[in-house]
């Protein structure tokens, strides 16, 4: 009968070395986590237990189903396969162990024996390959295909970790094809065809022999035991820790909505000013960072100047927890270009496989620089009018409702009169000059549909939700403050805006009154309810070829992708999606106070880049947006980008004024 | 050393001005007060100064709509001691300001006195030379960058034309500032916050005050529309020739 006898051929003496070899291994390795574990414990304290079973079935789909990693094929394929394939191998390996030195031996019982056993070796066999697969996809990418996003390390000697990663792991898997060889070529039993891979080695070194082939397997099973046992000590110390930190990373990622930033850290100054600073959880996003540069590749400030890429950022915190003599974090080890140069996109955070958080972080820095003063002239311009004023604009809160003069009816005041929605507006939208003609078209279609609506005049500020992700979180407190106190004299049922920066903080970061948030909607949603409903009919079908440009702080921080496409399909329209759309879509540049902020020199601003992808798409002529910066933002790329007659930037309300 | 600032609000020209009934005030219901640009540079100067070579700043004002704001600022910023002149300040002019000012500062005993060269409602000249003759000191003023020097400083003056002179002077003096060597600073609403909880401003009642020697007011008004304005229209050449006719016939030729 089939039986697997795990130590054939290994002396005594060699096996009893394999266990001492084992508890020192177990030592170095159990110590080395620990060196980790201790340095997260370093991090301010921050809450991510709760929703157990949740946490836990992310584990199951994101770790053992590899999902986000499987969202690009060559990478996704390549460590699907070395995943699996060595989790099989090593808990082949387990059982094997087990089966003859603690059933076997212990028990006179074996589980591997007969067909199991026949199974097992085909099982693992066939599997194996998977790693050999994936490997050889690993080392084409790494040292032929070389794509940008793998290469300029911050940390130079990284590069000695790569590799070491991919020699380890192709030297065991080919060590233990070879030990299987030689002993099949040796032992030669009949179900040696059910291990195809070892038995195709077995038959190249059937010539050799004998006393050769018995020496030769226990020289390769030393080799292939020593790297095993080198790759177990390593993985506290090298890349190969990702096993241990991405799964407790993806356990403890926040479960908050995406679109509520934490407060800030006000002990000893406001925000990250040493690296101790951060929470554990910041900590162990660095010690997850497997360097993919996915985040890289999807950046809109990497892609218009190269200034940020949230991978090297990763890369230079991590090692920055470990400087023997730490440097200054601000200034040294990261610069304060690449911190404003950030737009608060959230489009690294989405394709995270480790579920690295990079824009906490980045925020927690640049409050930071906030509480020193430390930034250009045009946003302390910013950030000290939105102090006075009330608007980014440096206008008198007086002016913020001057775009109602001559509407008829006249737009009911909220804070005199209950409405129904409290329609919230938004500098842009408000204050602009060339959102004027928008912003009325908005409040026109809602009077035609019969919404009862009001806004808050001159008793509006800015919503904050830049303002946070600048950094200025006093600032930003002070706003909600305002802004609240004045929502809670009003009456109505909901708050309604264009703008996706104020939904997103109204909605997510503004504190609950009795009956707990205020409900806040897109108009894109409010628009869709009424089309559901049968309360807004359309009198003609447009009939254009339109693309549709997804808002951040609509699409990846709130999850609304469907509401505005559900509209622009109701007016007759033919959407045509760009090919970076939904959870992919790319950022205007004007995001986490981008727009208050001097403009550096830029390769292709985020907003041209984009447009150039709209243009692409054939036989659209119209560019969709939902929200006012998108409509500054994209008319001003299509003058820059010479694309005047080409394609026009329209706002949703635009085609549903149209379509009515 | 010890400096002194003595700063004023101004109107905020990001509302529209309107005139009183009176017809020589403007209409103080929709007025909303600023801090005199120049007046801060002249805060962040002093800081500046503190700074590279220590001392004590004070800074001073006459009661205000946010002037308790801005000196928890001032302080976040690093200003030592706050002092709030209280009183009926509405009709005061910088003569009268000055004087208030001088009364408090005699008290202080600064080394240096610095405050904005001029302010856009300066009706009765800036309060810097005031202050200067009141208390007796020299006065240098478009001062654009302090070097201090044992008991004297040299200011580095602007004048027209891009020319820059630099004017030593014995302490202790008034300075008036046209610039601070760097913008002011931006401080964090939560430090201002943090200030509000500690700094103390005092106050100093000022109960007369004597505005003698300065303007006034006969009338005041927006700017009016001239009648007297002709566009010429035409080429340059037909231009020059009507501008040419022009002068002779109102006798300049």
């Amino acid at each position: 009968m089939p039986i697997r006898e795990t130590f054939w051929n290994i002396p005594h003496w060699a096996e009893i070395a394999q266990y001492i070899a084992a508890l020192v291994t177990a030592i170095i390795f159990i110590a080395g986590i620990t060196r980790r574990v201790l340095r997260w414990r370093k991090g301010r304290p921050e809450k991510r237990s709760g929703h157990f079973w949740k946490r836990i079935g992310a584990l199951i789909t994101q770790v053992f189903g590899q999902q986000r990693t499987l969202d690009e094929k060559f990478p996704g394929i390549m460590h699907f396969s070395i995943f699996w394939g060595m989790l099989v191998l090593a808990a082949g390996t387990a059982l094997a162990t087990i089966d003859w030195d603690v059933t076997h031996l212990f028990f006179g019982f074996q589980i591997l024996k007969g067909g199991v056993y026949i199974a097992f070796e085909l099982m693992l066999d066939v599997l194996g390959l998977l790693v050999v697969l994936g490997l050889g996809m690993a080392i084409y990418r790494r040292y032929i295909a070389r794509p940008a996003r793998l290469q300029n390390f911050p940390v130079k000697k990284l590069a000695g970790d790569d590799t070491y990663v991919l020699v380890m792991l192709a030297f065991i898997t080919l060590s233990g094809y070879l030990t299987e060889g030689l002993r099949l070529a040796v032992t030669q039993p009949d179900w040696a065809p059910w291990s195809p891979v070892g038995n195709a080695i077995a038959a190249l070194f059937l010539s050799l022999g004998d006393p050769t082939n018995q020496t030769l397997h226990l020289i390769i099973w030393g080799m292939h035991i020593a790297t095993a046992f080198g790759v177990l000590i390593s993985l506290p110390f090298t890349k190969l820790f990702h096993i241990f930190s991405v799964p407790l990373n993806i356990y403890f990622r926040s479960l908050e909505p995406a679109g509520a930033l934490r407060a800030a850290n006000m002990d000893g100054g406001m925000g990250v000013k040493e690296w101790t600073q951060f929470t554990w959880k910041q900590l162990l996003d660095f010690e997850s960072c497997t360097r993919c540069g996915r985040c890289q590749d999807v950046c809109p400030a990497y892609a218009s100047a190269q200034v940020l890429s949230p991978r090297n950022m990763m890369v230079k915190l991590d090692d920055h927890l470990w400087e023997k003599k730490p440097r200054a974090l601000h200034g040294e080890v990261v610069s304060v270009d690449e911190l404003w140069a950030c737009t608060t996109c959230r489009a690294c955070v989405q394709v995270c496989p480790a579920f690295i958080d990079h824009v906490t972080t980045f925020v927690d820095l640049r409050r930071h620089l906030v509480d020193q003063g430390k930034m250009d002239q045009m946003l302390q311009d910013a950030l000290s009018n939105l102090g006075r004023y009330g608007n980014s604009f440096g206008q008198s809160d007086r002016m913020r409702a001057k775009w109602t003069m001559g509407l008829q009816p006249p737009v009911k005041d909220a804070r005199r009169e209950q409405v129904e929605y409290l329609w919230f507006v938004g500098d842009y939208a408000s204050y602009n000059a060339t959102l004027t003609d928008v912003t009325r078209k908005t409040a026109e279609v809602f009077h035609k549909l019969g919404l009862n609506f009001g806004i808050l005049y001159e008793s509006e500020r800015n919503s904050g939700n830049d303002v946070r992700r600048v950094g200025e979180e006093g600032l930003f407190e002070m706003l909600v403050d305002k802004n609240s106190q004045v929502l809670s004299k009003c009456k109505f049922q909901a708050i309604v805006t264009t703008d996706p920066h104020s939904y997103n903080t109204l909605k997510n970061e503004y504190p609950a009154n009795g009956n707990g948030r205020y409900p806040v909607l897109h108009y894109s949603e409010l628009l869709d309810q009424l089309i559901a409903a049968g309360k807004l009919k359309f009198s003609k079908k447009l009939g254009y070829k339109v693309t549709y440009h997804d808002p951040c702080y609509l699409g990846r921080y709130n999850g609304v992708y469907d509401a505005p496409r559900r509209v622009i399909e109701a007016t007759g329209c033919e959407l045509v999606e760009m090919p970076r759309h939904r959870e992919r879509g790319f950022c205007c540049g004007a995001g986490g106070g981008r727009i208050w902020m001097e403009e550096k020199e830029v390769k292709e601003r985020p907003s041209e880049s984009r447009i150039r992808e709209a243009v692409a798409l054939e036989g659209v002529q119209t560019f969709i947006v939902a929200c006012p910066k998108d409509l500054t933002m994209f008319r001003d790329a299509v003058k820059t980008t010479g694309n005047e007659q080409r394609l026009e930037v329209k706002d949703l309300i635009d085609l549903v004024a149209e379509a009515l | 050393m010890k400096i002194a600032v003595p700063i004023k609000f101004v109107p905020d020209l990001v509302e529209e001005l309107t005139i009183d009934p009176s017809g020589t005030a403007l209409d103080t219901t929709w007025l909303r007060l600023i801090i005199n640009e120049l007046d801060d540079h002249a805060v962040e100067q002093a800081i500046l100064l503190k700074e590279r070579s220590g001392g004590e700043v004070t800074v001073l004002s006459a009661e205000a709509d946010g002037v308790d704001d801005f000196l928890f600022t001032a302080a976040a910023k690093g200003a030592d001691r706050l002092i709030k002149l209280t009183g009926d300040f509405s009709a005061a002019d910088n003569h009268a300001l000055g004087r208030a000012f001088a009364d408090v500062i005699k008290e202080l005993q600064p080394d240096l006195i610095l405050t904005g060269v001029q302010a856009h409602n300066d009706l009765d000249g800036s309060v810097g030379p005031l202050l200067a003759e009141y208390l007796g000191l020299p006065y240098v003023g478009y001062v654009a960058g302090i070097a201090l020097d044992g008991n004297k400083v040299v200011a580095r003056k602007e004048y027209a034309g891009g020319l820059v002179a630099e004017v030593e002077v014995k302490l202790p003096a008034v300075l008036g500032i046209q610039a601070a060597e760097q913008p002011p600073r931006y401080v964090a609403y939560s430090k201002i916050r943090q200030v509000m909880g500690t700094a103390k401003i005092e106050e100093r009642p000022v109960s007369n005050l004597e505005s003698s020697g300065g303007v006034v007011v006969g009338r005041l008004f927006q700017p009016e529309v001239a009648e007297r304005a002709t566009m010429l229209e035409g080429s340059p050449e037909d231009v020059a020739d009507k501008l040419v006719g022009l002068f002779k016939e109102l006798g300049t030729l």
